[in-house]
């Protein structure tokens, strides 16, 4: 049993955009669809003290999904293993129940097979050992993926140590998704 | 080809008017045959009801992706869309069957249809039509409230509108059934609806007045951001003119008026306006509770009609 988890570090960010291509290139997506978009706060500040941060987003994969709840046909599924929150696309009919449901606008619809689709971690590249598309094309290592239940990971110490935060971590959905800022990224 | 973010379309609006309308017309059918006694409203109202609903789920399955595969709805008993579909499938065949008590067997060249001499069964679809009536009149503002992420749907307080909505819609629709179809016993129960949809009618517009004045002043940011569309933003001129005034007030008045004409425009303008305040709910829920930056990123996406997407196609 694990509990994967990835924990993005926006100090080392630099907003390249290569985890949105990697992700659409291997994964084949559609032009429209897009898993996991990096998007900008700022500048803000007053010069010379100017900030900006990349916030790399993507599914969350919570251990309390809305989504999973949401679908009707159980078509959207966590995995007991491992917590990857997937969809099995026979049972989709398209209801976008789940894309409503989602906080983190993390689905999507493919209007050519009228199925939802979402980020799975690259849940077939784990299975044989391997990582995501994402953190393997980060070169800033600013993804870091791995197990959390597993205490020497690297992702466990830095949620242990670091100011690691989960985006709207109000709404108890427990995302496996976390965050460390290097300065005070507000929602709008 | 669209970028942006997809949700709810209006044909589930149109779903939950037709599913709340036939779930109030059930509701009130099955209170009036209980507490007022059997033949109070009309036939056409009592027909009509379950057939609004079944109109509903024609829509419901016309929004999905893969409208063939629908009955998959009924797979996962967790979900509020599941239960939704098996207590509308229920509400179907009850109100149907106790519809068909009011048939009269010379249609059909009979002296009588066998069980509409089953006293028990009618009272038994009865009590079955207020509760699952009840259940698919509220069931859209239970599906809509649990949303965590879509400021404005968020809360049991959507519930009441729904419910309320549904009602108001349902009686309005017997109203209008009746005049069209009037029932066997005059003047009966169907000659008060008329003062219960205006009593209902005032409700809606106060609750509806309370939940923008709740959300805009009470609530998260994002709730507050989400009621400003509705004040002074892109929902108000609708919200005010079709639904506040068309759909509330004006019909209040109307239907308060002791006139058969006044009273079937009233019930009539309320159902205009049942279907513009589902439609501008259903459009409320595009905007989410937004992460850092997303606002602007997603303004940015290409709309699918710009020139660089369609040249690879050329």
């Amino acid at each position: 049993m694990a509990r994967y988890a990835m924990v993005i570090d926006t100090r080392k960010c630099i907003g390249c955009h290569s985890c949105t291509v990697a992700c659409k290139v291997h994964n084949e997506l559609p032009v429209e669809m897009i898993y996991n978009p990096v998007t900008t706060v700022g500048p803000t500040g007053v010069y010379p003290d100017l900030h900006m941060a990349h916030i790399p987003l993507l599914c969350m994969h919570c251990d309390n999904a809305p989504c999973v709840d949401a679908c009707p046909t159980c078509a959207s599924q966590r995995r007991e293993q491992d917590g990857v929150v997937f969809v099995e696309d026979e049972r989709c009919v398209g209801c976008l129940a789940c894309v409503m449901a989602c906080p983190y606008g993390a689905r999507h619809m493919n209007h050519e097979t009228g199925a939802v689709q979402k980020c799975d971690f690259c849940k077939d590249r784990l299975d044989v050992g391997m990582r995501p598309h994402c953190v393997n094309t980060c070169h800033q290592k600013a993804r870091v993926f791995g197990d959390l239940d597993d205490r020497e990971s690297e992702v466990a110490k830095l949620v242990n140590s670091e100011n690691a935060v989960r985006l709207l971590g109000e709404l108890n959905t427990e995302p496996y998704v976390f965050y460390i800022y290097g300065l005070e990224v507000k929602n709008p | 080809m669209s970028t942006k973010h997809q949700g709810w379309g209006w044909m589930l609006a149109v779903d939950f008017f037709f599913a709340g309308m036939g779930g109030g017309m059930l509701l009130v059918a099955g209170l009036i045959e209980l507490f007022a006694g059997p033949d109070r409203i009309s036939l056409l109202g009592n027909v009509l009801g379950p057939l609004c609903m079944c109109i509903g789920c024609g829509f419901l399955v016309l929004e999905l992706g893969r409208p063939f595969q629908a009955w998959r709805v009924f797979m996962n008993p967790k979900a509020i869309l599941t239960a939704g579909a098996w207590i509308m499938s229920i509400a179907i065949v009850a109100g149907l069957v106790y519809a068909s008590f009011g048939l009269n067997p010379a249609w059909f060249g009979m002296d009588s249809l066998f069980w509409q001499q089953w006293g028990a069964l009618r009272k038994l679809l009865a009590v079955l039509c207020v509760l699952t009536g009840l259940v698919v009149a509220g069931y859209p503002g239970v599906l809509l409230g649990r949303h965590k992420g879509r400021p404005f749907w968020v809360g049991p307080g959507i519930i009441t509108l729904f419910l309320l909505s549904s009602l108001v819609t349902g009686v309005c629709a017997h109203i209008i059934s009746g005049l069209l179809y009037p029932p066997t016993v005059l003047p009966g129960a169907w000659a008060a609806l008329p003062t219960f949809a205006g009593g209902l009618l005032f409700f809606q517009l106060i609750a509806w007045i309370g939940y923008i004045w709740v959300k805009r002043t009470g609530a998260t940011a994002a709730e507050a951001a989400s009621a400003l569309a509705w004040i002074s933003g892109r929902f108000s001129d609708t919200f005010k003119a079709a639904f506040l005034f068309m759909g509330t007030i004006v019909p209040l008045v109307l239907v308060m008026i002791p006139s058969a004409l006044c009273q079937g425009i009233g019930a009539a303008l309320v159902l205009v306006g049942g279907v513009v305040m589902r439609c501008l709910v259903v459009a409320a829920g595009e905007d989410r509770t937004w992460l850092p930056g997303e606002q602007k990123y997603r303004s940015r996406l290409p709309i699918g009609n710009e020139a660089f997407l369609k040249a690879w196609s050329r």
